[in-house]
């Protein structure tokens, strides 16, 4: 068990070593959407907006180097999201799910998306982690759980229906093309400012533009999520004359 | 082939996601303990952040941002309420069992 990870571990780093190599010496990003589908006009208003400037990132980037780091990522996220599923230590369970959550936000990152990933590394990397990582420690009972039973027909025809459908699903979706060549290509277009699609400015001038109402209904979710968390965690009134005895007291039978 | 290896578009994001929702979706299915399932619904609530982003970056559109930033903002008060519950139930009957538990009181 731990050769295997050690040795998968090694071959992650050294994908993501040549991926991060590969795509910082790339010259541009221009070559994400192969030239092939976009037509005259477009090819020149690529080169000229990749000329102008090397990073613009109105361009979709993913040379041979973004696809490297992107299927690292990725195998980060899935690989993480099994460990969730599969692991009986609680603990094993929610560092997978760090694991994951990491691996998501790069590929945030590599959807422009900088603010949401640095969120995503904040909320749930962060906090969601710890909160979990109290509670299991609260909880404090190693796992007893079986896996549920099904005869072995049921496990063939399930694992086959699975196959199938995710067939089916990937076979769909990776086909998915952007509304038109052009419009993918600059439609993210920079603000005055600069290209900042996805920063801190250009989400925030979304969240207190258009987004304002919800904004604040959010801000109050929270505050009745907050007021609840505590109602709901509280011990009750009947419960406050053992509440400080060990926690054997009330031992269930089963 | 090495078109699907090489050259990362739009459809990899999607079916990245679509993956991780059915792991998901899976352990939510599957196992029994409440915070596992809870790990999992974060899981997929990732996942479909993860195609609200890329649709954004396909359609050029920022508001599918505000959307995933309310979704984490929901995610996490979800986090917050689903495991004060977790530990109110536990502090009733000692396990967090999700098919042990087949009643709302004590």
């Amino acid at each position: 068990m731990r050769v295997p990870i050690r040795i998968l571990t090694m071959i992650m780093t050294a994908v993501l070593a040549f991926g991060a190599v590969e795509a910082f010496t790339q010259p541009a990003f221009a070559d994400a959407i192969p030239e092939s589908r976009l037509d005259a006009q477009t090819r020149a208003k690529v080169a000229k907006a990749t000329k102008h400037s090397p990073h613009d990132d109105r361009i979709e980037g993913s040379g041979k180097g973004m696809a490297l780091l992107f299927w690292a990522f990725a195998a980060a996220c899935v690989g993480g999201a099994l460990f969730v599923v599969t692991r009986r230590n609680l603990i094993a369970a929610t560092m997978g799910m760090v694991g994951s959550f990491l691996g998501i936000a790069a590929i945030y990152m590599m959807l422009y998306a900088h603010f949401l990933s640095v969120v995503q590394m904040l909320v749930y990397a962060g906090a969601i982690m710890v909160l979990f990582v109290f509670v299991i420690m609260i909880l404090n009972r190693p796992e007893d759980e079986p896996v549920a039973p099904s005869g072995r027909a049921g496990q063939v025809i399930g694992g086959l229906a699975i196959v199938y459908l995710v067939g089916r699903l990937v076979m769909m979706l990776i086909k998915v093309q952007p509304p038109n060549a052009a419009q993918s290509a600059l439609a993210p277009g920079p603000t005055p400012e600069g290209h900042d699609w996805g920063s801190v400015r250009a989400v925030g001038t979304e969240l207190f533009g258009p987004g304002l109402f919800v904004f604040e209904a959010i801000s109050i979710l929270l505050l009745i999520a907050v007021v609840g968390a505590i109602a709901i965690a509280r011990p009750l009134h009947e419960d406050q004359d053992n509440a400080g005895e060990p926690s054997h007291a009330g031992e269930d039978p089963h | 082939m090495s078109s699907i290896l090489f050259e990362v578009g739009y459809g990899h994001f999607l079916v990245l996601a679509a993956v991780l929702f059915l792991i998901g979706v899976a352990g939510v299915l599957v196992r029994r303990n409440a915070l596992i399932i809870l790990m999992s619904v974060e899981l997929m609530l990732n996942a479909a952040n993860m195609t609200l982003l890329t649709f954004a970056r396909m359609w050029g559109d920022m508001s599918g941002h505000t959307f995933a930033l309310i979704v984490i903002a929901v995610a996490a008060a979800e986090a917050s309420v689903g495991l004060a519950i977790v530990v109110a139930v536990f502090r009733g009957r000692r396990n967090v069992d999700v098919d042990r538990l087949t009643t709302l009181r004590h």
